[in-house]
């Protein structure tokens, strides 16, 4: 009988595992109790075992990959003739195979940064000898703050330990994604109309701060404000009266109402938030590296943002 | 207005300046009066104050710093002269166990308003019994204060605030800095204890040197200079108390930090501040601490070999364009 193997559960509060080695390939007889893969989580790194006699069959992660707990990630099948292709086509370790290893990565590759195989292997290597991508404590912390996956980088052939330059410079600075909305002006033209103490671009600020932290779940945000004259101005969790301890600002916010110009992209590689208004509404555009904030969640803050604006009382949420 | 003066002269200014302020200040130890101290220090001082107040010991640590210790709780505000930091070993029991106890087990009754001047520092071919850095000793014991003077103008303000002080406090200077000069203001001033300074800005690592080991750090900062590498250069001054908020903002600017200091090693006051820094700014670190002090051996007295014991500057530069290239140190 086949045998399913899945992402076990290694710890309490563990809700998926990363997949740091395959140490069998698809196809591969394995023997019940042989280790097939080796799983990292927040705390250690674990090899897996057949459960049963077989082969390999229909493997459908890859290295690298973050799996959720009791996901599907292979079979166990009895006879050879049942093996079934990997669904990832990348159940091979060997570092040589450098377009099979990129293939595997989660985003797509950038041609740019296609590593030549001697760092590759060299982090390959290690990934056997270490299990976990070794990085300085800020880097660490930047990362996850940045949403940028450690297990990437050392595939691209980043060396370790990684280092808070090494997350700038695997994406070429200025290279940024964009996310446009368009957002109905009612409700918030009507606070600003009433109120003679509403400050827009305050508001705007608050409803960033507002807007990050319902999508990541951080305690400290802080907004630099930015205007075209290149007046800055950084505000301290601004959607809580400004309390708080100073933090790295998570995002520039430029607010155009009020000029004829609806968007500006900074080469600065950070995560800029232009406001802008037009007969259509207020104009929302996210500028952003996908190195340090990732498409779904980039996605998720500007609908957050869009929904503040339609309407402000969600930000008292 | 300032001058430029020697260590010695500052630190026998601080005590002059003290003692016609205060009647209750006295001097004590070997060598004081008639000699002036081995590095001529207190030159003059019994001239002026007379040797009811400036008294010279027999050689018998124990026996003298017992004698400051019971004056420091009957109301005298002693400044014992202790010849070399090596003989603290002689006087723990009364520099530890009584002076560092009493106003807890006196429940606030008595106070050791003492200080004990001594010093540190190798390189003097002085062989392995009086050349040692010892400071880390007495800064482990709870009710001991430690300054660690790095100039002429630290080692006045520390040495006057310490006499003013009502508590123990024990000020380490370097022997070998004795007839370094610096700018020192002709007005009175006190450095207060457990306030750090940073001698010089920097973005990329931090050096946190102690007593002559700022030196090292500002040297090793100008060769670092040189390749485009900017160190911050920070001076705790005091050990206890330790001015914790100047070296971990500095850190958290920095990203990275050594430590460099003349004692050993091991179990050393370069242990501390790097556990300290790891503990409370470890989210900020780009870079392992690292910690660079006297070798573990004793003190050989072959200059040749005595030279290769204690942080360069050249060391201590290597150490840090390591650490802001982002090559371990140490093996992974």
């Amino acid at each position: 009988m086949p045998c399913e193997v899945r992402m076990p559960q290694l710890g309490m509060v563990q809700d998926s595992g990363v997949i740091t080695a395959w140490l069998k390939r698809n196809g591969d007889p394995v023997k019940a109790g042989e280790p097939i893969f080796e799983v990292e989580t927040d705390k250690a790194t674990m090899e897996v075992e057949a459960a049963t006699d077989g082969y390999l069959s229909g493997v459908k992660a890859a290295e690298g990959d973050d799996v959720p707990v009791g996901d599907l990630i292979a079979m166990i099948v009895e006879a050879e003739g049942d093996v079934e292709e990997a669904s990832t086509g990348a159940s091979v370790t060997e570092p040589e195979d450098v377009a099979v290893v990129e293939a595997a990565l989660r985003s797509e590759p950038k041609p740019e940064m296609r590593p030549t195989s001697a760092p590759l292997e060299r982090a390959m290597s290690k990934s056997v000898a270490f299990g976990r991508v070794l990085a300085s404590p800020k880097a660490r912390r930047l990362a996850t703050k940045r949403g940028i996956d450690l297990h990437q980088l050392r595939a691209q052939g980043v060396a370790e330990p990684i280092h808070v330059a090494d997350l700038d410079a695997a994406f070429a600075v200025g290279r940024n994604s964009l996310l446009s909305a368009v957002v109905d002006p009612t409700a918030f033209d009507e606070i600003l109309d009433r109120s003679r103490t509403a400050n827009r671009t305050r508001l705007l600020a608050s409803f960033a701060a507002g807007a990050w932290r319902a999508t990541f779940d951080v305690s400290s945000v802080s907004v630099t404000i930015e205007d075209l004259d290149g007046q800055r101005e950084v505000v301290i969790n601004p959607d809580r009266g400004g309390a708080g301890v100073a933090e790295d600002p998570v995002l520039t916010l430029v607010d155009l109402c009020g000029t004829r110009i609806n968007g500006y992209v900074p080469m600065d590689g950070g995560v800029t938030l232009c406001v802008a208004r037009s007969a259509a509404g207020y104009g929302l555009l996210l500028a952003f590296p996908e190195s340090r904030l990732a498409l779904p969640g980039a996605a998720a803050l500007v609908e957050e943002i869009a929904v503040r604006i339609e309407n402000p009382l969600l930000q008292l949420l | 207005m300032t001058r430029e003066i020697t260590l010695s002269q500052a630190v026998n200014e601080a005590i002059a300046e003290e003692m016609r302020r205060d009647e209750t200040v006295i001097l004590v130890g070997e060598d004081v009066a008639e000699a002036g101290t081995p590095f001529k220090v207190l030159s003059g001082l019994v001239e002026e104050f007379g040797t009811d107040r400036v008294i010279d010991t027999p050689i018998a640590e124990p026996g003298f710093m017992g004698i400051a210790v019971g004056a420091a709780m009957t109301g005298l505000r002693p400044i014992v002269d202790l010849m070399f930091g090596d003989f603290l070993y002689l006087v723990m029991d009364q520099l530890c166990n009584q002076a560092a106890k009493t106003h807890y087990m006196s429940g606030g009754k008595l106070n050791v308003p003492l200080v004990l001047r001594t010093n540190l520092g190798a390189t003097r071919r002085s062989a392995a019994q009086h050349s040692q850095s010892l400071h880390a000793l007495v800064a482990h014991i709870p009710g001991l204060k430690v300054a660690m003077p790095s100039s002429a103008y630290e080692a006045k303000g520390l040495l006057k605030a310490a006499i003013r002080d009502d508590n123990p406090v024990v000020i380490f200077e370097d022997k070998l800095m004795y007839q370094d000069k610096a700018p020192v203001p002709e007005e009175e001033y006190l450095l207060p204890l457990g306030e750090a300074a940073i001698l010089r800005e920097g973005l990329e690592v931090t050096l946190i040197g102690t007593s002559s080991m700022r030196q090292v750090c500002e040297k090793a900062a100008e060769i670092l200079e040189a390749d485009g590498i900017s160190a911050e250069v920070v001076d705790p001054r005091t050990l206890v108390p330790l001015d914790e908020g100047t070296i971990l903002g500095s850190v958290r600017k920095t990203s990275r930090a050594i430590v460099v200091d003349e004692g050993h090693q091991n179990f050393g006051v370069t242990a501390e501040i790097a556990a300290r820094i790891s503990e409370k700014a470890f989210y900020h670190l780009d870079a392992p601490v690292i910690r660079m002090g006297a070798m573990d051996v004793p003190v050989p007295f072959s200059p040749a070999l005595e030279d290769l014991t204690v942080p360069t500057p050249e060391a201590v530069a290597a150490n840090a364009r390591a650490l802001v290239r982002g090559v371990p140190v140490h093996a992974l």
